[in-house]
Order: C-alpha cells, then structure tokens, then sequence
C-alpha cells in the first residue's frame, strides 16, 4: 500500500476511532502539567453539616464537622493536636493509664467525628452531667477517667495533667462555636431495640464471618508491624474490662449496627455498614461480650441505687 | 469556478466510494472460510470452552453487575460518546443465536460482525486473532449449549453521526489487526510459551496494558512487535501498570506475588481495583495454578521498557518515625493522619490482606496518577475470592476538596520510600469531571438516556 492512501486510511479510522486515543492521552498530558493551585479555582469540599438546636429547642447556626488542617489556626494548635493524637494512640502514648490494648479511638470512629460512631462533638457540651451508674455529677475529667478505668482497662490520668488538658482541649476544638448546653445533632449509636434477644450461638457463627478477618478467631485484635493496635482485641486479657460501657449487650450492639464491619463499602465514613441487622448485631454482641475479660475492681459501687441495666456484666 | 466546483465534488464522491467500496471489499476478504461444524453438546469440548472463556475474561466486559451474564450493557467512555458491550448470549433475535461457527470466529478472530458490521476494537479481536481453531470451536461450544439465553437488545452507542461511521474500522483493520499465528518467544520453555499465549492472546491483557496509538491501535501486540508492549496505558481513567520488569512497573513484584494477585486479587502489599478487580473476580480466579504460574513466569521475564527507570534508588523512610513523633510536616500529613492513617498506618504498611499498604505499593507510585486519584475520590473494592473471608473497600473520599486530594496524594506519593513525580490540582479536578460525566452501565432492558 502506498504511503499516502496508508495515511488516509489511518485518518479515516481515527475518525471513527480517534475518541479512544483521546479518552487515553488526555489525562496523560494532564500529569505533566503542574499547574498551581491558584490557577484552577479548587473546588470546595463537602464535609458533613448538622443542625444544632439549643436547650430550649431553638435553632441555631449549623455545625459543620472541622477539617484537622483548620486546627493550625488556633492559638493552642500544639494542645489540640497533642490531645488528638492522645486518643488516637492511647496505648503507645499513656502505657501506664491503659491495661488494654485500646486506643480511645478504637471506639470513638474517625477521630470522634463519625455520625453513630460514638463522636465526641456533643461530649464537652454535655458535661457535667448527671451519671446514673455512679448515681451523682460527674466532670467531663472523671467521665474520661471512667474510660481509663473501664474501657482501657487502666488507671485514671491526674485531672491538672497536660494529658487531660489536653484531649478536652481537642473536643473543645471539635465542638467549634457550639454553646454549651445546645447539641449538634448527630447520633451517637443506631437506636438498637433492647428487646431483642441475643443469641450468641448464631453471634459467633456471625463473628467468623464478619469479624474474625480483622478482630482474630480469638478476639485476640492485630497490630500493625510497628506494633500499634489497628483492631482492638474483643475479648481476653488484653481488652476492656466487664464493667466498660462495651460489655454490654446493647451498647455493643448499637455500636456495632452501623459502625461495623469496617472496610466493606466504597461509601460511609470508613466504608462501613450496611452488613448487619439489628437482630445480627445484638446476636454478635452476645457472644463477644460474654467471652472472658478483665473484672473490674470497683464494680461494686456502681448503680448504687440499684437499677443495674439488664445487660450490665456483673 | 463552478466547473471546478464540481470536479472537486465529483472528486471527493469518487474518493468516498472507493474508500467505503474498499472497505467493504477488505471486510469480505477478511472473513474466514471455514466449513467447521462443531458439535455443542460434546461435554469435553463444552467444559474446554467454559475455561477458555475465562481465559478470555469475555464475562468482565460483556456483563454488568447485578446483570444476567454476557447479555452486554457495559459502558465505555470515549469522549465523542459512549459504547455498550453487546449481547452475546445465544438468543436468536438479541444475542448470537443464530451465529454459525463460521459467524462466531469471524466476530472473535477478526472482528466482523454477521451483518458484515466491523467492530470496534473495545472488542479485543486482535488479540484472539492468535488462538487456535480448536480453541475457538470449543468457545462457540461452550457459548451455545452453556450460556443462558437473555433477549436483551444490544444498545447503540452515543456516538453521533458521521463519527459512528462503522465502514472506517475496515480500514483500520486492515492495517492494525491482519491475520497473525502466535509465536512462542525465542528460547522459551514450555511454561513460559504457554504464559506468552495467554498473556499475548486470551488473557488480552495488552488490551488495557499497552498504550494505543493515534487511531487507538496497541502499539504492539507482543515482544517481537515493539517494546510498548505491556509497558502501561491509561483506560477509563485507570492507569493499567506497566507489566515490564522496570522501577513503576512488576520489577519490585515476585512471581509468587504475580500468581498470589491473579488467584486472590490481593498480595500482602497490594489490592487489586478498578477493572483489574473484575478481571480478577470473574477470570483470573479460575486459572488453574498451572496456568497462573505460566502467567506470572512470563510476565518477570520480561525487560524494562527502553530508557525507563529499572530500579528505585534506595531511599531511607523518614515519614514512618515523624508521623509517629507527631509532625505532620505538611498539610499532606495531617489529612494523611486524619482521613488514612487507621487502615494504612502510619508505616503506610497497611494491613496484609486486609488493607493495602501505600508505602512500596505500584499503584501508588506510578508515573501517571490516574489510579490514586479516582481510587482516592470514588474508592474501590477488592474481588472476591476463594481464600479470604471477607472483600475489602475503601471508601471515597470525593467529599474532600481538589486540594485536600492534591495535597494528600502527593503526601502519599513521596512519603515513605515511595518516589513519584507530584501532582497538581488540576489533575484531581479532570478526574473528578470525567469520572461525573461517566455514562452508566444498562441494566437488563433498561434505556441508557
């Protein structure tokens, strides 16, 4: 064939072709151009925004999860973010103040800032606040001592210590402008019906398949190769003790309905959810929360006044 | 002046005729003529078939999710339009029912349809121009007793007149896809011969893997052809690696991490996503070991590309002791700690087989950003497979704004020992507008506007 019709040719089935060549070239040649950031008008991100309602049920401006690029603006940014990384790697950081191998965030989903994960937004809001396990007041100090306590299987930081002072500074933080006494509204854990009956033969048939990949046969938890938990375990020596919020039934199982298993969706907050029901939940809550782990040393003063929930462990 | 107007437009007629003449001419001399008959219900031949068809990966392409199998819908994105697989379950009105043998091998071979229709080349014909009668009859077996009849009609594509124009593609056959035998490279044991086909023929693997040329020809359909073989191509705002033995490409990769990544779709680094995930999860699976081990034997043999980083030069990761002393130097580094760290860890490890490590990982190091920016933005999910319980996702993080994606990836791409060339935000934004302007899939019967 001679070389003109070749490239006539050639032209010819690029025109009917040729769409491929571009869908294929035209990102290529975008990596090699670097153009700044200014040159392109960014577009804005679209973090998650909830109502806030004050005490008396009145509306007020929206709160908007913040960003941790936004805590470098603060005047005590070196605070907030030591407080951040204190409940993100409780373990390797406070040895002496946990028994378990938890971080706070094990619990409290991506930072605190996840809707039914236990988030922290409303936390320093609400406190002081009426406790009905210890039957009195409680400060947001002793109520993250309680954790210590119970969910770390630990001992209780000293109230004045840059420690303390420093995650409450975080969820200060994380609260933005919200004033004390009105509630972002968010949820903390998916309503789970306590009337459900849990059965932990069918909870541990489901934990093989929906837990164990990450959380071990066991409950035993993994690390990661430095050593850093990354599935907290759920049962043994290592994990919370019988008297953490965790043990029991219910509060497990709300917990678990939409924050668990992690890593299975491509939406969500960290690809969550969408696996269990309530009636899974609740039988998967069952079987782990009943499995062997620490006593807790002072059991006997909580509920003084004797209404001890039904899924309480002791 | 009207004299001449009308010799340039009886010109131009005559030009058009011989070109659509010709192209008719080339697409009849084109098709094979065979006489074959094959029996469809001899089982060995069927069962042959079955395996081949997943060699040939045919059910990742002409299927959607959650659709019946081959009936088609599949969506590809060209920028003039949008093209659908088509149904090739043996109905007789809407599939390939009342294809004979000879109808098949033409479509599969040469890329004719029945009505003498030259398809595109999504369909990857120049590939399967190698494999051997034999295996081609006991395809057509397996595709007419086996696969279920579905009477969902092809879709025509979005593509607008005069570029949907199917008589061109003769043309372009004619001089990117003739006839060709396979030929086992030079030296080749009978291991590596049989990886070589596969890769080369069936398992099509250029098709994604080789960069096109100006009319969206492979460059090269084997070694012997050119060393843009298999050395990495952008597809549907993918970039499939490079599969040569270079830095961004397999070079950091065994042949037991090849096989462990066909069977399984995961490695204790690596996830695969994207396309490759469907690859995986409808073929790769379902190679036998023998064949995974030919696959992965090959595919380490083969060289850098020609001018290309063979090797990393070594780097000592500062990033894993500063994310966890608490400096995050960089706006990268803070989002790092506060959207990635929980799965990929501070080591950018991740997790083995759970989640994919970003430190050392080729995907994420590669020249062309296309894959971390649409997994970071739409996320992705591993394929199933037969040894691990559970498929793992990552979510998308498309709620994060250019320069949250910017500045993250290109944390990612230079921490650690990783050394990739950074990005700008104006390729998260492409990405982004490609990836809104994508086409869905039909799902059975449904209409694509």
């Amino acid at each position: 064939m001679n070389k003109h019709i070749r490239i006539a040719a050639a032209l010819a089935a690029a025109l009917a072709a040729g769409g491929w060549m571009v869908a294929s070239a035209a990102p290529d040649s975008a990596s090699q151009t670097n153009a700044p950031a200014a040159a392109q008008p960014a577009q804005s991100g679209m973090q998650k925004t909830f109502a806030v309602v004050d005490k008396d049920g009145k509306r007020l401006p929206d709160y908007t999860i913040p960003s941790d690029t936004q805590i470098a603006r603060e005047p005590n940014a070196d605070q907030i973010n030591y407080g951040k990384r204190l409940l993100n790697e409780t373990r390797r950081l406070l040895p002496q103040n946990t028994g378990a191998s938890m971080n706070c965030n094990s619990c409290h989903v991506q930072e605190g800032k996840k809707p039914m994960g236990a988030p922290y937004i409303n936390t320093v809001n609400s406190f002081p606040q009426f406790n009905p396990r210890a039957n009195r007041v409680v400060s947001l100090e002793d109520r993250i001592n309680g954790c210590f306590m119970r969910s770390m299987n630990g001992k209780p930081l000293a109230k004045d210590s840059d420690e303390m002072k420093a995650m409450i500074a975080y969820m200060k933080w994380l609260a933005q402008d919200v004033p004390h006494g009105a509630k972002v509204q968010i949820e903390n854990a998916w309503p789970i019906d306590t009337k459900l009956v849990g059965d932990p033969v069918r909870g541990k048939n489901l934990y093989a398949a929906q837990c164990a990949s990450c959380h071990g046969a066991n409950g035993e938890g993994k690390k990661d190769r430095a050593g850093d938990i990354v599935f907290p375990p759920l049962w043994g020596d290592e994990s919370f003790n019988i008297g953490a919020g965790l043990a029991r039934t219910y509060k497990a199982a709300a917990f678990i309905r939409n924050s668990m298993p992690m890593g299975v969706n491509t939406h969500g907050s960290w690809g969550e959810g969408g696996v269990l029901s309530d009636q899974d939940a609740v039988d998967v809550a069952e079987y782990f929360t009943h499995m062997p782990r620490p006593d807790f040393a002072g059991k006997e003063k909580d509920f003084p006044n004797g209404k001890k929930p039904k899924d309480a462990r002791y | 002046m009207r004299k001449f107007g009308i010799k340039v437009a009886v010109g131009l007629l005559a030009a058009a005729g011989v070109a659509i003449g010709g192209a008719q001419l080339l697409t009849a001399n084109r098709k094979a003529d065979t006489a074959a008959s094959v029996d469809i219900h001899d089982r060995r031949l069927v069962e042959a078939g079955a395996y081949i068809a997943r060699t040939g990966d045919c059910v990742a392409c002409h299927s959607v999710p959650n659709g019946k199998p081959f009936a088609g819908g599949l969506a590809m994105q060209t920028p003039v339009g949008t093209i659908y697989s088509s149904n090739i379950t043996p109905d007789k009105q809407a599939g390939i029912g009342n294809y004979s043998y000879a109808d098949f091998k033409n479509a599969v071979q040469y890329g004719i349809r029945k009505d003498g229709t030259p398809l595109y080349p999504a369909m990857p014909y120049p590939s399967y121009a190698i494999m051997p009668d034999a295996d081609v009859q006991a395809l057509y077996a397996y595709f007419m007793s086996q696969v279920e009849p579905v009477s969902q009609a092809s879709a025509a594509s979005t593509i607008p007149w005069p570029l949907n124009m199917r008589w061109p593609m003769a043309w372009w056959q004619q001089l990117f896809a003739g006839k060709r035998q396979f030929a086992a490279p030079a030296g080749a044991d009978e291991k590596l011969v049989r990886g070589a086909y596969l890769v080369e023929g069936p398992g099509h693997c250029g098709a994604c893997h080789t960069p096109r040329g100006l009319a969206y020809q492979e460059q090269a359909l084997s070694m012997a052809d050119g060393d843009a073989f298999l050395s990495g191509a952008v597809i549907d705002g993918w970039r499939a690696k490079s599969l040569r033995g270079e830095a961004q490409g397999l070079q950091s990769w065994s042949a037991e991490d090849i096989g462990m990544f066909l069977k399984t779709g995961r490695t204790d680094k690596v996830a695969a996503f994207g396309a490759m995930a469907d690859v995986v999860e409808h073929s790769t699976r379902y190679f036998t070991d023998g064949d995974i081990a030919s696959i992965a034997a090959y595919l380490k043999r083969l060289p850098a590309v020609n001018g290309k980083l063979a090797a990393f030069p070594p780097k000592t990761d500062s990033t894993t002791a500063a994310l966890r002393d608490g400096r995050y130097d960089s706006r990268g580094a803070v989002i790092y700690m506060e959207q990635c760290v929980v799965c990929h860890r501070a080591d950018g490890q991740g997790m083995p087989r759970i989640f994919p490590a970003l430190a050392g990982n080729s995907a994420v190091y590669a020249q062309n950003p296309q894959s971390i920016i649409q997994i970071t933005l739409e996320g992705g999910k591993m394929p199933a497979n037969d040894t691990d319980a559970m498929a793992f996702a990552m979510p998308g993080f498309k709620h994060l704004s250019n320069r949250d994606v910017t500045d993250v990836i290109n944390f990612i791409r230079t921490a650690w020992t990783n050394q990739a060339p950074v990005i700008g935000d104006n390729d998260v934004a492409q990405i982004r507008d490609f990836l809104a302007s994508k086409k869905p899939n039909i799902v059975a019967g449904g209409n694509h506007e």
